[in-house]
């Protein structure tokens, strides 16, 4: 366990590394000029003219060589100094962070939802394998799985907000906001996990010490719950740390949709406004979310398999 | 005596085709029945029609009587409340028939507390109480990884009648067993019987049936030819068949005629050692072949026969010593027969295509084929056919016609037919010793039976750890 956790920490620190050279070198060669986009940001697009950039430039100091810029950048990363926003000129620290908030209570919502939806109905489809509920489910996730987030998302909001009226479309004061967007995300997660969840009960309900516990004289559901459960939940939990993935690129479309204020949102607005800072500040936490979830996942593994424990 | 178990004309069908016919048998308490014959004979799908396991696609008909009671195995859902209760099904393979992520104790105790129905810690205790009067006290707390072939086995036994099952369906117990745990299986089943528990053995394995004892039923092509006390049946058969049953048992083989060692070596192995899991499978190994000669190995598995041959394959490497070959004799010449033929052909391709490739691949004359194959006799309509379609003797046989188109001047054959029934086993080692001989090709054969080994080979060598 703590070989496996140090593991992981030396990957935060690579996925740091590597995050932080793609982020700057990426912001480097996006199109258009850095110190004018900056500008129009701060003071509108109206009345932006080249001085104004010219001011800005100097302000942030753009011009100075690449290099220099990246050591600047990577001494800070390892000081945990990600700067000030160039547009709004709050600390990225603190704009992360209320952002982050928001997006893991959304994200853990999603996956909490698509694990009721999900495996559940992968496991009733698994025990029955080319029954109705496993033709239907196959149709339904691949449909699911096809469609862009953005048109799940859009189709939801017709469907519960514009025609039934149950939930509000956009917005974050109250939590019926978060029902339609985590639902979004949840649809979409639990489309894949639903089929890893099959996928696996049905081969340990193939298995022969499925067959012996039914032998042994346990009824169905004392098969399931002793040998079944607990097998199946394995790769439907590994199979969760990849989904992260998942739920990283859709949080970033499902925030813009519903217009919820997380990292996400903030990430996409920060591209557009050129806020260096803030791209590399978001994308910096994101990479290391990303392996705190992991091994978040390795941890629970750790716990439901008695083989891992061993090691 | 008593009766426990009574099945009247028991029968197995695939859709309409009859593939058991009608077959009636008792089982007296304390006592042993014995259903023995070859591979597809029917007779473990007769086994699995009294359980009521036959797999999807089959169904049965014909009346089991339980202690007095009527089942129709027409509806094997009716029997399913006799699983674990009455009825314990020894697994096959104990191993796999394990819970890889549950404790051993666990796996025991379940039957105690949810088909016995008691509390937690007395379900444990009992547990507990039937490991150790197996000997497997120190299995308690380990995983089915963590366990011996030997220790599954009876952990898997002790967890098969943790229900109160007192009549246990053991099919094929020793199937793939080497000498020493095939004894321990003998002796589990045996103090059952002692303890007052009926057994119902299928297997092909007559050293078994002499061994167990009580009653034998030989079953030919879905039909009961022959039953009565095994000790009787088996000193003196009536039928046909039975004779060639007790005939192609390797003991009664007779020995082949053996080879003097004039021809020139092609292979000599100097001092090979190798590891394997921090455990030494034999160091000092000194080796040479000659061309047509037949090595035997025998030995308990995981002794390292395996190795051995792969190392002489240069499949894998030793730890140390030295290997060399004939000089200019090319590597594919050197080739490995497998133990378990189905695995060892793609499974999605013909075995047609499988062999076409090969001889593409080698610009091979297609007669060669032909030759080997009528030699083999095999018919050339198989060649059309997936390996699933194939039945098991055949199969390998084709694997030794793919093998002996290269023209091997080598062959590693790896426990080649201990998978496959008594008769086919002694029909497939003949024809590979038969084939070698006039191809100058020589053999090295691997057994866990010590008498294949014996009756067919020219030399047999001990490996050990010096």
């Amino acid at each position: 366990m703590i070989r496996l956790l140090f593991g992981r920490l030396v990957q935060a620190a690579l996925v740091a590394l590597m995050v932080g050279l793609l982020t700057f070198v990426m912001t480097r060669f996006l199109p258009g000029d850095l110190a004018y986009r900056i500008a129009a940001g701060r003071y509108g697009y109206d009345i932006v003219d080249s001085a104004a950039a010219a001011k800005v430039a100097a302000e942030l100091s753009i011009n100075q060589p690449a290099l220099v810029a990246l050591g600047q950048w990577m001494f800070d990363l390892v000081r945990f100094e990600f700067g000030t926003s160039l547009i709004s000129g709050q600390p990225v620290w603190e704009e992360v962070s209320t952002q982050l908030g928001h997006t893991l209570k959304l994200a853990a919502v999603a996956i909490l939802l698509s694990l009721l939806i999900g495996p559940p109905l992968g496991i009733l489809a698994g025990l029955r394998p080319g029954g109705l509920l496993d033709r239907s489910l196959i149709l339904i996730s691949t449909g699911m799985r096809a469609l862009p987030q953005f048109v799940v998302g859009l189709g939801i909001i017709i469907i519960f907000s514009l025609t039934l009226g149950l939930f509000p479309v956009a917005g974050h004061d109250h939590p019926g906001h978060l029902v339609l967007p985590a639902l979004t995300l949840a649809l979409g997660l639990a489309a894949v996990s639903n089929r890893v969840a099959r996928d696996a009960m049905r081969s340990v309900s193939e298995t022969a010490f499925y067959t012996f516990g039914r032998t042994k004289g346990l009824s169905e559901w004392e098969v399931f719950r002793g040998h079944g459960l607990r097998n199946v939940a394995v790769p439907i939990i590994t199979y969760l740390g990849v989904q992260f993935v998942y739920l990283i690129e859709g949080v970033v479309v499902v925030e813009t949709l519903f217009a919820w204020p997380g990292i996400g949102h903030a990430l996409v607005h920060a591209i557009f406004g050129r806020d260096v800072p803030m791209i590399q500040g978001a994308a910096f936490i994101m990479g290391l979310l990303f392996v705190a979830l992991n091994a978040l996942v390795d941890a629970l593994c750790h716990l439901i398999d008695p083989r891992e424990r061993r090691t | 005596m008593n009766t426990v178990l009574k099945v009247t004309d028991a029968a197995v069908f695939a859709g309409n085709k009859q593939l058991v016919e009608p077959t009636s048998f008792e089982l007296a308490q304390g006592r042993v029945l014995t259903i023995v014959g070859e591979t597809g004979s029917g007779k473990s799908l007769l086994a699995q029609a009294v359980a009521g396991l036959l797999p999807d696609g089959l169904s049965a008909t014909g009346v089991a009587n339980l202690n007095g009671t009527h089942f129709d195995l027409a509806k094997p859902a009716s029997l399913r409340p006799l699983w674990g209760r009455t009825l314990g099904i020894l697994p096959q393979e104990p191993w796999l028939a394990l819970d890889p992520t549950m404790r051993a104790l666990d796996q025991v105790a379940e039957g105690h507390r949810l088909v016995r129905h008691l509390e937690r810690a007395a379900a444990l205790d009992e547990a507990r109480r039937d490991l150790k009067a197996l000997g497997v006290e120190d299995a308690e707390g380990k995983l089915p990884d963590q366990l011996s072939g030997g220790m599954a086995q009876r952990v898997a036994f002790a967890a098969a009648r943790a229900g109160g099952a007192r009549i246990v369906i053991a099919d094929e117990p020793t199937k793939g067993l080497d000498v020493a745990r095939r004894d321990d299986v003998i002796a589990l089943l045996m103090k059952e019987v002692e303890a007052g528990g009926s057994v119902l053995v299928i297997t092909h394995d007559l050293a078994l049936a002499r061994q167990m004892g009580g009653e034998i039923a030989v079953v030919l092509q879905g039909q009961v030819i022959e039953k009565g006390e095994t000790e009787a049946v088996l000193s003196n058969p009536s039928h046909d068949y039975t004779k060639r049953l007790i005939a192609a048992d390797p003991a009664n083989w007779t020995a082949m005629a053996r080879q003097g060692l004039q021809s020139e070596p092609i292979l000599v192995a100097d001092a090979l050692s190798k590891t394997r899991g921090g455990k030494l499978l034999f160091s000092g190994q000194n080796l040479k072949i000659h061309r047509g000669e037949i090595i035997g190995v025998s030995g308990p598995s995981g002794s390292g026969k395996s190795s051995l041959g792969d190392i002489l394959l240069g499949l894998i490497k030793p730890d140390d010593g030295v290997i060399a070959r004939l000089p200019g004799a090319a590597r594919h010449r050197f080739q490995k027969i497998y133990q378990d033929p189905p695995s060892s052909f793609p499974a999605r391709i013909t075995i047609g295509q499988n062999l076409d490739d090969l001889i593409r691949l080698h610009g091979l004359d297609r007669r060669i084929l032909s030759a080997l194959l009528k030699r083999l006799r095999l018919s050339e309509d198989l060649l059309q056919r997936r390996p699933s379609d194939v039945s098991g003797g055949e199969l390998q046989r084709l694997s030794i016609a793919r093998a002996m188109l290269l023209e091997p001047v080598f062959l590693f054959a790896d426990e080649p037919t201990s998978r496959l029934d008594p008769i086919t086993q002694q029909e497939t080692v003949d024809l590979l010793v038969e084939l070698a001989r006039e191809r100058d090709c020589a053999i090295l054969l691997t057994s866990h039976d010590k008498a294949l080994i014996d009756k067919t080979c020219d030399k047999v060598i001990d490996i050990a750890a010096a």
